[in-house]
């Protein structure tokens, strides 16, 4: 990966901020700085915590960049990183990471189903902000699978590594985030068509 | 089919001590904390101003009787106090922290009712801050604080904050005026004779249809900007980016502006239908998007 | 295979392969079921728009700032053709008394916005052939200038890293890079996290931190500016910064007052 302003590759980006050169590391931020934030974000959904933590994650990752030997691409190893410092800011808090139940749980917050929607497709494509908004109305278990397999792209036995829970818990965590997700954009759009 | 399990009567007694142990540790841990709840009600008549100021805390104000303001206030614990002053139709309610709180023991959480056309002034350094169903001049102003305004028609709707998010939704035909230093800035469904929202480095996103005949000026200094308009949208349109790119998927009419020349990608003009509003999006580095519904 | 067999199979089927191809039983159900068909053409489609979201929000730059300013704290930073690192906080020699140092920050914040004003509308510009307004001669005065000048230059970037290119070919190459040191704070600036320190010290490394970014978005405006002149979006741009900055001042000042 080459930073096109800088001119130089990453992987000197790489050797450079290993001697401690500030711009060297600045060229590692701006190549990954929207992939770590964003991540962050959509598994917070508050941008003020997701700062804090995609700057933790850099600082992590800058710590230990003299011990990268570029066994795993960089950008792997920057990817766990960020995956690991929220999740660990979840349990700090006391959120839950991946839900223990495996049956449906009963959601107060879920949207009425009165509107006749459920038996539409949602047809074309789907508005991005609606889908975000979508997303962080999730249930922060959910939320987690969600953003960590769709969004992200991580495998369930990543994931069920990662989260400390089995590949089967992943797998209908993610089922049952797709599926409540679904809710909420008909809902969504039925509440847009009420409105005009 | 699912059998229920067999329970022993060990496991029963067992059970419920559990279930008295929890009650009695929520019990003292509420108790060393000392949360209180207090209720204020102040008498007033038309042009109610009022104003809630708390360092922690969410505040939340809808409408109530229109010669009453109502003021419930919950108190983390007895390191902060409510002062509350009354002089004729102006309510000042505030936190006052005492020798030793913090974040969490200086918290108070304000739930307001106020007459719907008085004017109301909020302030909280961590929030959330909320309104809604209101029709006065309203100022919501903090830091970090999340700010929710919905449901305001006529009036005035000034939000300041550093960088809390920002969310107006459905407010028409009033003044709107935004400034965040670095928090994202939500709008849909806002309409009127001006609305001013202005990012350094927050987002900015309409969801509406610029309605009103209105003025509509978005601003950001690196913060991107996405505008999502109906078919049926009647505007002036002026974009442009300094740095940043347009993005323009939306039909319009062609037309000459004096104030800066057209370059492509970086900026585009036009109107849509009778141009009966004007819409200025402007950006130094972020990158600007206006798409059809 | 009937619907119930299908929704219990379902998280299976789509939780790795959303895309791929179903078996073959599955598919004859799911040709003449039209809720099953919705349902599994939702999924897919919400699987598929989700991929669009990576990578699709920006941090704020006052992150990098915070990410080197650590850095440099921690020693991992340890450029030695970069100027010496400037101290970001200036030692407050005594505490200001509360009174007249709060009240400062309110014609501190309308001067900044004066001035800034002041500098746009009068700076000289070069007589290019798309000027709009006259040029004039006149220069900022000097303390107006002090006091809106930001931080003194920064200094370069190591050039063996550093290329700066003069052509926007791309948005990031038309941007000034950011300064390997983190000028210091001006007089007024210092003054002002002093005074956030006395009054709301929990808040102070908030203030700073914003204090730094719109710091740095003014100094890169200034820079397009007097590189652009004649762009009067440009000029309003690094108007709108001043005033972002004095917002923050006043935000500020009302939790001091």
């Amino acid at each position: 990966m080459t930073d096109p302003k800088q001119g130089i590759s990453e992987r000197e980006a790489i050797e450079q901020a290993k001697q401690g050169n500030e711009a060297a590391f600045e060229v590692l931020y701006q190549l990954h700085k929207r992939r770590v934030y964003s991540l962050c974000l959509r598994m917070v959904s508050n941008p003020a915590q997701a700062e804090d933590l995609a700057q933790e994650a850099f600082l992590q990752l800058f710590r230990k960049i003299g011990t990268f030997r570029g066994e795993s691409a960089f950008s792997t190893w920057l990817h766990r990183m960020t995956v690991n410092v929220v999740l660990m800011q979840l349990r700090k808090k006391g959120l839950p990471v991946v839900s223990l139940e495996e049956t449906l749980e009963a959601d107060n917050e879920a949207p009425r189903k009165e509107f006749g929607s459920r038996d539409v497709k949602l047809t074309g494509s789907i508005d991005r902000l609606q889908l975000q908004r979508a997303i962080d109305r999730l249930p922060p278990g959910y939320r987690t699978v969600f953003v960590l397999h769709d969004v992200e792209g991580f495998e369930h036995n990543e994931i069920a590594q990662m989260v400390g829970c089995s590949v089967g818990n992943s797998k209908s965590q993610l089922h049952k985030a797709r599926l409540k997700l679904r809710e909420y954009l008909k809902f969504m759009r039925a509440e847009k068509a009420k409105t005009g | 089919m699912a059998s229920f399990p067999y329970v022993s009567f060990r496991q029963a007694s067992l059970r419920q001590v559990g279930v008295v142990a929890l009650v009695l540790a929520t019990w003292l841990v509420s108790a060393a904390f000392a949360e209180t709840q207090k209720e204020y009600s102040f008498t007033v008549g038309p042009n109610a101003n009022i104003s809630v100021d708390t360092q922690y805390g969410a505040i939340s104000v809808r409408p109530g009787s229109s010669i009453q303001v109502v003021v419930t206030a919950t108190l983390k614990s007895d390191k902060v106090e409510v002062d509350r002053q009354q002089n004729g139709n102006r309510i000042q309610i505030e936190s006052h922290l005492l020798p030793g709180a913090n974040e969490q023991t200086g918290q108070v959480d304000y739930e307001v009712l106020i007459p719907p056309d008085a004017t109301l002034s909020v302030h909280s350094s961590t929030g959330p801050l909320s309104a809604e169903r209101l029709q006065g001049h309203l100022t919501l102003e903090g830091p970090d604080a999340m700010v929710n305004v919905r449901n305001v028609e006529n009036g005035h709707v000034h939000v300041r904050t550093m960088r809390g998010p920002i969310t107006v939704t459905d407010v028409r035909n009033a003044y709107v005026e935004i400034a965040s230093i670095g928090g994202d800035v939500h709008l849909k469904s806002v309409t009127g004779p001006v609305v001013q929202a202005n990012s350094g480095s927050g987002k900015i996103f309409y969801d509406g249809d610029f309605g009103s005949g209105g003025d509509y000026r978005l601003t950001t200094h690196t913060g991107d900007i996405e505008a999502l308009v109906p078919a049926d949208v009647s505007a002036d349109f002026s974009a442009h980016s300094v740095l940043g790119r347009v993005q323009n998927d939306f039909p319009l009419q062609p037309k000459q502006d004096s104030r800066f020349s057209v370059e492509a990608g970086r900026s585009f003009v036009g109107t849509v239908g009778k141009a009966a509003s004007k819409v200025v999006l402007r950006s130094f580095s972020g990158r600007i998007r206006l798409k059809q519904r | 295979m009937t619907c119930s067999e299908v929704e219990r199979v379902l998280p299976e089927l789509l939780a790795d392969a959303p895309d791929g191809a179903l078996p073959e039983k599955f598919e004859a159900h799911v040709k003449f079921c039209p809720a099953c068909s919705d349902l599994i053409s939702d999924l897919k489609l919400i699987s598929a728009e989700a991929r669009q979201l990576a990578a699709s929000e920006e941090p704020a730059p006052r992150v990098w700032v915070r990410i080197s300013a650590q850095l440099r704290s921690e020693g991992l930073i340890h450029d030695p053709e970069s100027a010496p690192a400037q101290p970001v906080l200036a030692p407050a020699s005594t505490p200001p008394r509360w009174r007249w140092s709060a009240l400062w920050l309110a014609p501190v914040a309308a001067a900044i916005l004066a001035a800034g004003s002041y500098v746009i509308s009068h700076k000289p510009a070069p007589p290019v052939a798309k000027q709009q307004t006259p040029a004039t001669q006149a220069t900022a005065p000097a303390a107006v200038t002090a006091a809106v000048t930001p931080a003194p230059a920064p200094a370069r970037a190591p050039q063996q890293l550093a290329q700066k290119s003069a052509k926007p070919e791309s948005v990031k190459s038309a941007r000034v890079a950011r300064p390997a040191v983190e000028p210091a704070p001006s007089a007024e600036d210092q003054q002002f996290l002093s005074a956030v320190s006395t009054f709301t010290p929990a808040m102070r490394t908030t203030y700073e931190l914003q204090l730094q970014a719109v710091n740095a978005d003014i100094r890169e405006t200034q820079a397009y500016v007097d590189r652009n002149p004649g762009d009067m979006d440009a000029r309003q741009h690094l108007m709108d910064a001043y005033q972002l900055k004095a917002l923050l001042y006043q935000i500020a000042l009302d939790r001091i007052q």
